[in-house]
């Protein structure tokens, strides 16, 4: 046979056909094939954290920005509610000056007035008091014709009729 | 100082290595004056320990057991089949998300040739291809590499070598011919029907010419009547080449391989020291590039298969 040189031998090939589709079968199955699932797996994995890292950095930049805003904002408000309550206490200081000069200028007036009325009560009291003395003693000095002593006696005696007399009474 | 250090370390690397030169041209001309080569020009009686026998090249596979049909080239592939099977179960039986150890270094052997067949392929039928691709590439590398191991044919057995490369055997190269060629018709059915067909049989323009004929348009009839035969003897061309393919392939591998053996015994019977090392590392090329132009090759004609038939035309 021309193949005998060779050494071509049909059992042989057929067993070698049969090995390598063993082989095929096995290493496909049972080292391929995990093998696959297990890059696969692993690719996939990476990609995932990855993502998640760059969504997580993002979020973060996000969130720091949000804060710096915050704070910006709060500072702000901190400003205008500084100056408010400035303006407020200002406010508040005048009037609580204002009113404190009021009333006082008002409790000097009323003292003054209640001193002035005071004053004129005891005048006129006195004015009266002394007319009623004057009276009296000009009575006593019409009705009696007086000599020197008893000129005093009678101005004496006037006198405390009208006050000492009064305050026994 | 350090410089000074460097130069001195330099000129003792040089001198090292000046002297394992000379050690190992010793070796050499003494291995080849003591060889039998060597004793037939020195008229001397050769050494023993140079003596290798006469090297005579055997094709067929040798049959090391009588009475059983069994090949040496059979059983080293059993061999092969054995070591790349344990690799690849092992390494995958306890797989884990982070590798380590065995896993490594096969994740890293599937990733390169993965790539290589997704790369030439596209990811999507290059995933398909790989099995055949893989195994074929692993099976020849492994038959080259293993009968690289020193010692490997020089065990007999019935004074006969106990194992051989299963490369050089015919019917290895020729099983894994009719394994790609069948592949690859496989799988040009598989993406084009039976309109694959189409490829080898090309008779729809001949046709149309005649029927032109008959209706009277002459000239656009004759036209298409030629460019029907030329399509027609394409057909018949690609039938062919679809089958020489099958030869190239058998023997491309089966020629390298055997090449590659005589080489070594032919070196090892001249100069039977650190001369057959060169032929070695040789080999050891050789059975990878081999390895990679079968399963790369296998890969091509895959591509060509799946290819649509208007894309090829252009």
């Amino acid at each position: 046979m021309e193949g005998q040189g060779l050494g071509l031998d049909l059992p042989t090939f057929i067993g070698q056909l049969v090995n390598f589709l063993i082989l095929l079968a096995v290493l496909t199955i049972f080292g391929f094939k995990p093998i696959r699932k297990i890059l696969d797996e692993r690719a996939n994995r990476i990609k995932e954290s990855m993502e998640l890292a760059e969504a997580t950095k993002k979020e973060y930049e996000h969130a720091q920005a949000e804060v710096q805003k915050r704070i910006q904002e709060a500072q702000k408000q901190g400003e205008a509610l500084l100056t408010e309550a400035r303006s407020i206490g200002e406010r508040l200081k005048e009037e609580a000056k204002a009113g404190a000069r009021r009333e006082a200028q008002a409790i000097i007036e009323k003292a003054q007035a209640d001193l002035k009325r005071d004053q004129d009560k005891m005048i006129d009291h006195l004015r009266r008091e002394f007319a009623g003395i004057a009276i009296l003693a000009a009575e006593k000095v019409i009705h009696e014709t007086l000599d020197k002593q008893k000129h005093l006696r009678i101005i004496e005696e006037t006198i405390r009729e009208s006050a000492l007399g009064k305050k026994v009474n | 100082m350090d410089n000074q250090e460097e130069k001195t370390s330099g000129s003792n690397l040089k001198k090292i290595a000046i002297a394992v030169g000379i050690i190992l041209l010793l070796l050499t001309l003494i291995s080849f004056v003591g060889s039998n080569v060597g004793a037939m020009i020195f008229k001397t009686k050769a050494l023993s320990v140079f003596a290798v026998g006469k090297p005579h090249v055997v094709l067929p596979a040798e049959m090391p057991f009588h009475g059983v049909h069994l090949s040496n080239t059979m059983l080293t592939s059993f061999i092969t089949i054995l070591i790349l099977m344990l690799l690849f179960i092992s390494a995958a039986r306890k797989i884990k998300l982070v590798p380590s150890g065995l896993q490594n270094f096969v994740e890293f052997f599937y990733e390169s040739l993965a790539n290589f067949i997704e790369d030439t392929a596209g990811t999507e039928y290059g995933r398909k291809f790989f099995p055949v691709c893989a195994t074929i590439f692993l099976f020849v590398l492994f038959n080259g590499w293993l009968s690289l191991i020193p010692g490997f044919e020089t065990i007999k057995f019935n004074g006969e070598p106990l194992l051989r490369n299963p490369n050089t055997d015919i019917n290895v190269p020729m099983m894994l011919a009719v394994i790609s060629f069948c592949f690859v018709e496989y799988w040009g059915f598989k993406a084009h029907g039976l309109n694959y067909l189409k490829k080898f049989i090309n008779v729809g323009a001949l046709i149309q010419g005649f029927k032109e004929m008959f209706a009277g348009q002459v000239k656009t009839g004759l036209n298409n009547m030629i460019m029907g035969l030329v399509s027609f003897f394409t057909g018949i061309l690609e039938i062919l080449s679809e089958f020489i393919r099958l030869i190239s392939f058998t023997f491309r591998l089966f020629g390298n391989m055997t090449a590659g053996m005589i080489l070594v015994m032919v070196a090892i019977f001249l100069v039977p020291w650190v001369l057959p090392s060169v032929f070695y590392a040789m080999e050891a090329f050789f059975g990878f590039i081999q390895a990679l132009i079968f399963s790369g090759l296998t890969l091509c004609f895959l591509v060509l298969a799946i290819m649509s038939h208007e894309e090829e035309a252009h």
